[in-house]
């Protein structure tokens, strides 16, 4: 998947699951829309789901260093292009 | 240290109503909550009672996303009458978030329909590959959801006791928050209970044969409590909650007193888990009455525990008359609501504050002939005034747990 379609997909479902408000690619999650540790492992749920295969722990944990929707869209590139190699 | 403790606020949604308005006019009009018991999709085929004390009103929740995420259906009722209590108590959010105001509320075991999907996953769905389980469905079902949603969603920072005893676990939430204020651990308590909509429960006392079955196609005739064609006991659902305070704090403020509570008592059969015993029963009636420092003659109301059950309507009879003889009207609310499970304490609390405050009382519904067995007391005649001065709520529930909370009219208390 390209980042825009990772971007739109992403932006869906914070919208749609967690009811963010206008979200913006570097708001800060935690303080601009009250996401928390709880949502972000919610969030790796539905990621699974997007990339079609289970994360690992390690990949699970580098999660937690996120802070915004752009960090989000990185991770998931770095997931997808792990993965390729 | 001993301090008074007085009721300030409550709130119970029921299936006769939410609010004090539609609850009493469901009272006066001998309005019963007992619907067809809905289709599941999983056990309600199996199920031989096919009736439930049904919430099936639309209530207006308002709870942000961050705050329904860490919320199952038993939550929601929770925390709505919570955020009522707290709204009509008048409390300052400082005070709410003082220390000084404590939690004491629970349910029968969390949220079972968030405990179902989980199982479904398990034992249905399983996906090897993703995480099936939600992040938060611990905290949806765990057996204290209810209570720390309600100190989440408000920022109370006090006490937190999450009783889980069955028929007795909101009894023992308000009797224990008594405590916690009566002795000078908390200056008030959130107290109270909710269960949700449940075909589990219904198939475990199905199961034991425990539950009314002869009225499933006339659902609002049955429970019948002390009736001599009541078959058993029908599982309801709902939430209820009251705020505690120490009495001087409370008359300080200008807080409208509903309430005072003036005794609580808990025990244990101490053998079996499952049938009433009139040992421990009348023991728990007479242990409260110590405690408020009463005579069984200054009790004039009796909300009985009465689920409709051959033996338990017999044996509370029993224990009635032991303590009280003939003096005080007794009625089985669970009639109207059916057996709310661990809210039932507080529901029922509830309805009698609120006939004190209307000054009336309602009889057991689908009460037409008495059981000889049961005829011993004196049973409510119909809705009739009354300036009921103290009432005694009594509940009992599997695992033998008794208890018995004795509260004076808000009027009187002053």
């Amino acid at each position: 998947m390209t980042r825009d379609d990772l971007q739109e997909k992403i932006l869906t479902i914070l919208v749609q699951d967690f009811e963010f408000q206008q979200p913006g690619l570097d708001d800060n999650l935690r303080d601009d829309h009250g996401f928390d540790s709880i949502d972000a492992i919610e969030l790796l749920g539905k990621i699974e789901r997007i990339l079609g295969v289970p994360l690992t722990r390690e990949e699970k944990e580098k999660a937690m260093e996120i802070r915004t929707i752009n960090d989000i869209l990185d991770y998931l590139e770095a997931i997808q292009q792990g993965r390729a190699q | 240290m001993k301090r008074r403790v007085v009721i300030t606020a409550c709130s119970a949604i029921t299936p006769i109503g939410y609010g004090k308005k539609n609850i009493v006019d469901s009272l006066q009009q001998g309005r019963s909550g007992v619907k067809p018991l809905r289709d599941d999709g999983l056990l309600t085929g199996h199920i031989h009672s096919r009736v439930f004390g049904t919430v099936d009103y639309p209530i207006a929740y308002e709870f942000t996303r961050s705050q329904r995420k860490t919320m199952g259906p038993v939550a929601y009722y929770a925390c709505q009458v919570a955020r009522d209590v707290l709204a009509e108590s008048g409390l300052s959010p400082d005070f709410i978030s003082s220390g000084r105001l404590g939690v004491a509320f629970g349910s029968t075991h969390g949220s079972p329909t968030v405990q179902r999907e989980i199982y479904k996953t398990f034992f249905q769905n399983l996906e090897t590959e993703f995480s099936s389980i939600g992040a938060v469905d611990y905290l949806r079902s765990m057996v204290h959801t209810t209570a720390v949603n309600i100190t989440r969603m408000f920022g109370i920072t006090g006490r937190v006791i999450a009783s889980s005893t069955a028929c007795t676990t909101s009894s023992q939430a308000i009797g224990f928050g008594y405590e916690m204020v009566k002795y000078g651990m908390q200056d008030a308590m959130l107290c109270g209970g909710a269960d949700e909509y449940d075909t589990t429960t219904v198939a475990v006392f199905d199961n034991l044969l425990a539950c009314s079955v002869g009225y499933n196609d006339r659902p609002e005739c049955t429970p019948r409590p002390f009736d001599k064609k009541r078959d058993g006991l029908v599982v309801g659902e709902g939430g209820g909650a009251v705020l505690l305070e120490e009495y001087e704090a409370a008359r300080k403020r200008g807080a409208t007193i509903l309430a005072e509570v003036i005794g609580f008592a808990c025990n244990n059969n101490g053998g079996d888990l499952i049938l009433p015993n009139l040992q421990g029963i009348t023991a728990t009636l007479r242990l409260a009455l110590t405690d408020a420092g009463i005579n069984a003659e200054e009790v004039d109301y009796i909300c009985a525990h009465a689920t409709a059950t051959k033996m338990g309507d017999i044996i509370e009879s029993q224990a009635i008359e032991a303590v009280y003889g003939t003096g005080p009207h007794v009625t089985g609310l669970k009639s109207y609501t059916g057996h709310t499970m661990g809210t039932c304490g507080v529901i029922e609390l509830i309805m009698t504050l609120y006939m004190m405050a209307d000054g009336f009382l309602a009889p057991t519904l689908n009460l037409e002939e008495v059981d000889p067995r049961c005829g011993m007391v004196r049973h409510t005649p119909g809705v009739i005034a009354a300036k009921t001065k103290i009432a005694s709520v009594q509940n009992f529930a599997f695992g033998g747990v008794n208890t018995c909370l004795l509260v004076k009219n808000g009027r009187e208390a002053l």
